[in-house]
């Protein structure tokens, strides 16, 4: 049984007659957390929604667990789960309704809500109104939607936004966790510090084409700390 | 199913959480309550001025109302990130639609339902009465009028990209279907041949759902010799045994073209964007 868990073939996306993502091929490995680093408009989080399937490729292919978003819709989002970076709750649903509501629609039931909102230290606050949150606390709801369903694949777009050190920290450390159970997770980032702390492996974007794809531990063995950041400087124009 | 049923019950939630709910609720009310004590002296039977004018008050009120509420709730699903969010789940296109529209229903028909009651509740204090039968076609007309105008709603919702463009649809819409629709009716109908007034006048009752929700209820209210020779045929069927149910035919059928409309258009711009 193949390892590979997502193939990304020739995939590009086209707004406005340009190309934001340009025939991107990747495989990601089962269990691996990849960090997808790049600047503004790299064409990072238009990949990342073209992998969830919120938007579709104008070119090529993405299966995820062998499974296309056409041929089989419901079965590829169930092997997904997704926190987008920007999102807006409702202003009358607490935090525990709009966990649960999103829980629902995925069969779950509202045990694994209480343990999940346990788990990213909102239980206290789950009859609170969600849009009264802080930041921090938006994104560990946001958090917990992905991983409510234990999916195969967790896509993040800047997961780590408005998260205090402490939450950082214990963020890093629960999707550390999710790889012991063989979970795969992708996340967009513009912070190295994060991609160096969490991820197995770093992919470069810079106008919709990957420039540097390689595991931490190669890069650091090749280029040792302060290379790695002179290149991740040099890579980001700095 | 299941998706259908979550969907509408987080709808109805969000609905009468909603202050506007209750503002539309309470302007309702107070409308209805001001024209029944107005004519605090007649009792009130069948289709007269009092009872024409509680159906001019909804004609006017609530399509707006339905559009508003309708569009707004789809297109800050838009605004917000929801629907984003919800089309990564394992969730076609159609129970997002339906079941919202759903939800939508049961918050605009409770929203009558209270108006009609304490408008009601409160004119029986005071010695007003409603004819039982006047009453009910009133309130069926309310229902009627809200449900077909939040099935254009669900139509606006996809179009529109944001909650702007939406009450511009909106407004517009109101304004075709319901405020100029008399002058445009008079102004078409007079450049066309005479032969063809009928078929014609039939069509564009039919497509506005106003107007033939209107026509259905003045008739069966006994108001049907107000409108004129040229609705002689529209007296007759609607008063007869098959009435009814060409009415809800239509209804559904309306219904039913515009969810299709709106399921398609919305899958289509989800797959092509």
């Amino acid at each position: 049984m193949s390892n590979t868990l997502v193939t990304i073939n020739e995939v590009s996306k086209i707004y406005n007659n340009k190309k934001t993502v340009n025939s991107i091929n990747l495989d990601i490995k089962k269990g691996e957390i990849v960090a997808l680093c790049g600047g503004n408009g790299a064409g990072k989080s238009t990949l990342l929604r073209m992998i969830v399937g919120t938007i579709l490729p104008n070119e090529g292919s993405i299966s995820v667990n062998e499974l296309n978003f056409y041929e089989h819709r419901k079965e590829y989002a169930k092997t997904i789960g997704y926190m987008p970076d920007d999102f807006q709750f409702s202003q009358s649903l607490t935090a525990f309704e709009t966990l649960f509501y999103w829980a629902k629609l995925r069969g779950i039931d509202k045990t694994r809500v209480t343990e999940v909102l346990s788990e990213v230290g909102l239980i206290d606050d789950s009859q609170k109104q969600a849009n009264s949150f802080s930041k921090g606390m938006k994104q560990r709801l946001m958090f917990a939607q992905a991983i409510i369903s234990k999916p195969s694949l967790l896509i993040m777009d800047e997961p780590t936004n408005g998260l205090d050190p402490y939450w950082m920290q214990t963020f890093v450390q629960m999707v550390k966790d999710l790889k012991k159970n063989d979970q795969t997770v992708m996340f967009s980032t513009h912070q190295l510090h994060i991609a160096e702390a969490l991820a197995d492996r770093i992919i470069f974007f810079n106008r919709g084409e990957v420039i540097l794809d390689g595991y931490i531990n190669e890069l650091k063995a090749e280029h040792g700390q302060e290379g790695l950041n002179k290149l991740f400087a040099k890579i980001f124009g700095l | 199913m299941n998706e259908i049923k979550v969907i509408a019950s987080r709808e109805i939630k969000i609905g009468f959480r909603n202050p506007w709910a209750y503002s539309f609720m309470a302007l309702f009310t107070i409308f209805v309550l001001s024209l029944l004590l107005i004519n605090s002296q007649h009792y009130i039977s069948g289709y007269n001025s009092t009872s024409a004018t509680m159906l001019n008050l909804s004609l006017y009120l609530l399509p707006l109302m339905s559009l508003m509420l309708g569009s707004f709730s789809y297109t800050s699903d838009k605004e917000d990130g929801s629907w984003e969010l919800l089309s990564s789940y394992p969730l076609t296109t159609f129970p997002y639609i339906f079941g919202k529209y759903i939800g939508l229903v049961v918050v605009i028909c409770t929203i009558i339902f209270v108006g009609f009651g304490i408008s009601s509740l409160v004119g029986v204090a005071f010695g007003i009465t409603l004819y039982y039968s006047t009453y009910l076609y009133l309130l069926f007309f309310s229902l009627m009028i809200a449900i077909t105008f939040l099935t254009i709603s669900v139509f606006v919702g996809t179009i529109a990209k944001n909650r702007w463009q939406a009450l511009t649809i909106d407004i517009g819409i109101w304004f075709f279907l319901i405020i100029a629709w008399p002058t445009i009716l008079i102004a078409v109908l007079g450049f066309m041949p005479y032969t063809s007034i009928k078929a014609i006048l039939t069509v564009l009752t039919i497509i506005n759902p106003a107007e033939l929700t209107r026509l259905f209820v003045v008739v069966k209210m006994g108001g049907g010799i107000t409108l004129g020779p040229e609705y002689y045929n529209w007296m007759l069927w609607i008063n007869s045994e098959w009435g009814g149910l060409v009415f809800f035919f239509i209804v559904i059928v309306f219904i039913s073209l515009f969810i299709g409309l709106s399921n398609i258009i919305w899958e289509r711009k989800r797959l092509h964007e």
